[in-house]
């Protein structure tokens, strides 16, 4: 039976435009603007899913972005909000949280044993006997949770952008409007979010059986439209609040991040149903709901029904249900006093019969509670919230309009740090004191009629021209007149419970009652113990209600038992929004591209992209590093070194810098030599190391390792603002490329192309020499990290390329060979090098890694030096040792990592090991306790399969270099 | 004088676009991608150039604006601005005491700058540059930067002299915004390594949003 409605005034639909689709099997068609929910509904389809935890037959209740029982997956994304998002032609859709079909439902079940379900349950069961605790777990994983996730989701894009604006206006109703035209009139930029489809906000669905307001809601829109100063984003709602009046304004394509000047929130207020037995079931639904069904997509919420209501605007609802043709066999008011205007006189003339102090007591369902048959209404006590069953008065109806009250949709004004005080005439939390740059506006300020709230937009407007430094007058609004909007506390107690407060978790007014006397009676506390708010919805539809009963149960005012944190997102965002583009942003250096032709097997270092080793057909990963091993040691390899850190020191206290920086001495440091640099922190901890060269008397060249170039650098920055000195620090990182050529022949190799003398001889192991090599400046540093015999080039970055392709042709008849950092590795492992962040942790100090030679303690100061002066006082724990296994080793490959054992406990690990070619044995650096380390000491290494490998403290290097 | 030719740093990620590569100021760089049609629309769109091949000079110190006063060269008078400081030359003050100063593609300042000496200039050291650097143009150029940078970039809020400090598609770059033959196009620096990245990142959401990549005969015809 079809429930759409002729066309309405301002209805969101195009009727010339039909989307076909299908649902739980079944074909149905609906219009272009409809959402799943309104389609299905205008199909006659009143059960649109099945209920969390008891599995209850669910239709409408909110068709406001929280019918969380209405969740629908279409294969390929779940948990669809079947009452906002817009139907789309070919939909195959299905309810999620079934096993069987939303109407044969096999865990329907679970609702009659709901009894033995109560909240926290599982707290309290299956911990005995622990040997089923698993299988349980499994049942219980299995019955939680609401859709499958889609592992083979495809990537889509969802872009992350960034807008800015004077005020950002969040909510677009009345009050939102008024406030957006107003401050544009004043000449401020202002970006507009509204999380539905058309602005408007209740304009356009609240019309108390007339469309009068439509004309208003036209001129404002248009007015909001032709406006340069105003910028809207529809279908968007704004998802938290950040520092410096940040807002993530999230749409179906993705997230703008807008930056503000201010804030009004205009938000309005979220419909809280009342709570009687049975308010779940399909037919069942919030006022606004079904004014939102008629309004906007013509769509007839239920044939005969009556209107339950709490404050005036209950009376709206019905005669906008009259107007849409519905039978309203009733409005049964729960207020002893009832209301008293214009809408009730004009129901009464249309025969509606008015119960006033009378509540729903319960609904009557039909077969199944896929819908329900009647209403059973009874004098209603406010005190107490007991119905006089006596006097009950049941109702055949199909429908039932709920309309109790409304809490504030007031999470960004929390996230904000705004404080709220509890308004007892409108029986509302409202903001009371404002940080700088928040306003509210509209319901959500506690202003409620259509007059007030669009003088109150202006009033907010007018408050954020001035905030921004403009002279404009100030507008004031009356305080709320009339009855209360809502009722202290609309429920109704009922023997058989089932009077559900939130839908999400299917959470009753018992589990509340019961969870106050286990002692969870503060509201976070209740809040976790029977997980309400903890949903989909996030206590949209229930957190109200929620501290209600609380206060009731603990006999004290609302405002005491204040509310629950509110935490950004406000709504549940999907993941592919919040990854956005995926930036992995990567270093690479000029000869990157040559690698990769080579055959580079890269590894990330920091941010940098390096060649680990160049993979050979035919060659394992180990034999294929090896090789490139044996070719430095047996005559000349290259490696491309420039992703190293690079630092220029320069200025009249450089050396003093660096004396202070490192712990080394460099004030009589001879230009063109380099010294070992080692840096600690200031509780003694290495940091790094690497060379500086000295290039002039004012100037020193720093190289520091590539992981730690940025720290280092930032600290050299921190320490320069600190000490004050004449320096200036020049990071040429990426501006200077290296390369490094090591082995017998490479001072053969190198002479091919530079005129300087750099034979053994005449460049001794810490020279450093500026040349050319093809017409390129380059700096020239004899090191030994590698190999005895080993360049450093430095060149700039441009050139970098011409001249790695330089050195290979000249090396040629060498043999010369490119080697990666995999090799690098193994062979500095070889010469005994440590290398910090390798074979040093976040607490190693200098004395463990036998570096006292680097410390010049005599200097007056050097960072970590006052540590160092008490670490050296106390017993080392450790050392780092060289250790070789024997020659004929055939136990299983030790670790990296892999502990070193002694009567069973630990005393160390190794940190470096591997097969050296050079040295023809396995060698490695493990630390061990101070008396494992003296020469000739054996120790134990527990490899991976529990092996024991014995190992020999010696001396380095491990070969005969 | 080295007869060495310098590559793009951001010929790597241009390598699958196949451009045709021709040699500006001792750097081979990408001419052409597409032909001067296509290239034409995605100026006009959001075109993405790569000026890695204009030269730059470097220095800083409390001396520096003094030096390059003496050079004859304009500085801005203010950190984080720039000026015309010769004809065709860029001066981008990047703080108090910091400039890079960038030849566009007719200006020559940076040749007779090369003559800077540390040893004889107390107080200014020379800060070798090698950035990668990009000119971004086309009415969906801020589309774009919206994406990539949290700052507000538009006219209202970035000066016309105004040099932006910030992170472009998370890591550092220098911007500005500048007239280029009547179009006013962005103009991006980030290190030299994290050309090609940039490169990519630039050219993947242009390419989004209906532009491309641009050569340097397009850029400047």
């Amino acid at each position: 039976m079809s429930m759409r409605l002729p066309k309405q005034v301002g209805e969101w639909i195009s009727r010339d435009k039909q989307i076909r689709f299908t649902f739980e099997g079944k074909e149905y068609t609906g219009y272009e603007g409809d959402t799943i929910t309104s389609a299905l509904l205008a199909s006659g389809v009143k059960v649109l899913g099945r209920s969390f935890k008891y599995h209850r037959p669910r239709g409408v209740l909110s068709l406001a972005n929280h019918d969380i029982n209405a969740l629908v997956t279409d294969g390929q994304d779940t948990n669809i909000r079947a009452d906002v998002v817009k139907l789309t032609k070919g939909m195959t859709l299905k309810a999620v949280n079934t096993d069987g079909g939303v109407i044969n439902d096999k865990s329907k079940y679970i609702d009659s044993i709901s009894p033995l379900l109560p909240v926290g349950f599982y707290y309290k069961a299956f911990h005995k006997p622990a040997a089923l605790f698993p299988f349980w777990e499994k049942v219980i994983r299995k019955a939680a949770g609401l859709g499958v996730v889609n592992f083979n989701y495809p990537r889509i894009n969802k872009r992350k952008l960034n807008d800015f604006c004077d005020v950002l206006i969040i909510g677009a109703g009345p009050s939102g409007l008024s406030a957006a035209l107003s401050a544009a009139a004043n000449d401020l930029e202002v970006i507009l979010v509204d999380e539905n489809q058309h602005l408007g906000g209740s304009l356009t669905y609240d019309r108390a059986g007339n469309a009068d307001t439509q004309q208003m809601l036209d001129e404002l829109v248009a007015k909001v439209s032709a406006s340069p100063n105003i910028k809207v984003y529809a279908a968007a709602y704004a998802a938290g609040y950040y520092q410096d009046h940040m807002v993530p304004v999230v749409t179906a394509d993705g997230i703008t991040k807008v930056r503000a000047k201010a804030v009004i929130v205009s938000t309005g207020v979220f419909e809280q149903p009342p709570v009687f037995h049975n308010n779940d079931l399909p037919g069942v639904m919030l006022g606004s709901a079904a004014q939102r069904m008629i309004h906007r997509y013509g769509v007839k919420p239920f044939n005969k029904g009556i209107v339950v209501t709490a404050n005036a605007h209950g009376y709206r609802v019905a005669l906008d249900l009259i107007n849409a043709g519905v039978k309203v066999a009733a409005v049964v008011d729960m207020r002893a006093q009832g209301q008293k205007d214009e809408q009730v006189a004009e129901l009464v003339r249309k025969g509606v019969k008015i119960y006033t102090g009378f509540c729903v007591y319960e609904a009557t369902p039909v077969k199944g509670k896929l819908g329900m048959s009647g209403a059973v209404v009874c004098p209603y006590d406010e005190s107490t919230a007991n119905a006089d069953v006596a006097k009950a008065v049941t109702i055949e109806c199909d429908g039932i309009a709920m309309s109790a009250g409304w809490a504030p949709a007031a999470a960004l004004l929390y996230q904000s740090g705004i404080g709220m005080g509890y308004n007892n005439d409108i029986q509302q939390f409202v903001p009371n004191r404002f940080p700088k740059g928040i306003f509210a506006a509209g319901r959500v300020n506690g202003v409620y009629s259509l007059e007030a709230r669009l003088t109150d937009g202006a009033r907010a407007a007018s408050e954020v021209a001035s905030f921004l430094g403009k002279k404009v007058a100030a507008v004031s609004v009356e305080s709320h007149q009339g009855t209360s909007p809502s009722h202290p506390y609309p429920f109704v107690h009922h023997p058989k419970g089932k009077n559900f407060v939130d839908f999400d978790e299917d959470i009753q007014i018992k589990d509340f009652i019961n969870a106050a006397k286990e002692g969870f009676d503060n509201i976070e506390l209740m809040k976790r113990f029977t997980t309400v708010g903890m949903g989909p919805s996030q206590g949209k539809h229930s957190n109200m209600n929620a501290i209600r009963i609380l206060a009731k149960i603990r006999n004290l005012p609302v405002e005491k038992i204040g509310t629950t944190t509110a935490r950004p997102f406000f709504h549940p965002t999907p993941m592919g929004h919040l990854g956005g583009r995926s930036f992995h942003s990567h270093r690479l250096t000029s000869i990157h591209g040559w690698h990769k032709a080579a055959g580079a097997f890269f590894v990330d270092v920091g941010a940098w992209s390096r060649p680990a080793y160049y993979q050979k057909s035919g060659l394992s990963k180990l034999e294929t590093i090896q090789q490139e091993a044996q070719a430095v040691r047996q005559s000349v390899g290259i490696i491309d070194g420039g992703t190293l850190g690079k630092i220029e020191v320069c200025g009249p206290d450089a050396a003093a810098f660096l004396e202070r920086f490192y712990t080394g001495v460099y004030a009589d440091q001879k230009v063109g030599h380099s010294r070992y640099v080692l840096l600690l922190d200031e509780l003694g901890v290495v940091v790094d190391d690497g060379i500086a060269t000295r290039l002039a008397d004012e100037m020193f060249f720093l190289t520091i390792s590539t992981s730690n170039a940025a720290a280092v650098y930032r600290e050299m920055q921190r320490w320069l603002q600190i000490w004050q000195l004449n320096v200036g620090l020049v990071n040429v990182t990426g501006a200077y490329g290296l390369i490094n050529v090591a082995g017998p022949n490479a001072s053969k190799v190198l002479s091919k192309l530079v005129s300087v003398d750099v034979s053994e001889a005449a460049f001794p192991m810490g020279s450093a020499q500026t040349t050319e090599i093809k017409g390129v400046p380059v700096r020239i540093v004899r090191a030994a990290f590698v190999a005895k015999q080993a360049y450093e080039i430095y060149m700039p970055t441009g050139h970098a390329l011409s001249i790695w392709k330089a050195l290979l042709e000249a090396g040629q008849s060498e043999g010369i060979r490119p080697f990666g950092t995999d090799t690098q590795r193994l062979l500095r492992l070889e010469l005994g090098h440590h290398m910090p962040g390798y074979d040093t942790d976040g607490l190693t100090n200098p004395f463990e890694v036998r570096a006292e030679k680097a410390l010049h303690m005599e200097k007056p100061f050097f960072i970590g030096k006052r540590s160092l002066e008490i670490i050296a006082k106390k017993p080392l724990t450790k050392v780092l040792v060289p250790f070789t296994l024997a020659v004929d080793y055939k136990g299983e490959m030790p670790q990296d990592c892999n502990l070193v054992i002694e009567a069973g406990g630990i005393k160390g690990r190794v940190t470096s090991i591997s097969y050296s070619p050079a040295a023809k044995r396995i060698v490695g650096l493990a630390y061990v306790a101070p008396h494992q380390s003296e020469l000739g000491n054996v120790f134990d290494i527990r490899t991976d399969n529990g092996g024991i490998a014995k190992a020999t403290v010696v001396k380095t290097p491990f070969f005969n270099a | 004088m080295t007869a060495l030719i310098k590559t793009t740093p951001v010929a790597y990620a241009q390598h699958e676009q196949k451009p045709a590569m021709g040699v500006h100021n001792g750097m081979e760089v990408a001419l052409s991608f597409e032909g001067a049609a296509v290239e034409k629309t995605h100026k006009q769109v959001l075109g993405v150039t790569d000026v890695s091949c204009f030269a730059k000079f470097g220095i800083k110190g409390p001396k520096a604006a003094d030096w390059l006063a003496k050079q004859g060269l304009k500085t801005p008078d203010e950190i984080n601005s720039w000026v015309e400081g010769a004809p065709g030359t860029l001066v981008l003050r990047l703080g108090g005491s910091e400039f890079l100063v960038e030849d566009q593609i007719k200006g020559n300042a940076c040749n007779g700058l090369s003559t800077f000496n540390q040893d004889k200039t107390a107080g200014a050291y020379q800060v070798a540059r090698a950035d990668a650097a990009f000119i971004l143009g086309g009415s969906q150029a801020l589309n774009l930067l919206s994406e990539l940078c949290v700052m507000d970039l538009r006219d209202s809020a970035l000066a016309s002299n105004a040099v932006v400090m910030t992170q472009v598609a998370g890591i550092s770059a220098t911007l500005l915004r500048e007239s280029l033959a009547g179009e006013q196009v962005y103009r991006i620096w980030c290190d030299v390594s994290y050309g090609p990245y940039m490169w990519e990142m630039l050219l993947e959401i242009a390419q989004e949003l209906g532009g491309g990549a641009v050569g340097l005969t397009a850029r400047f015809q």
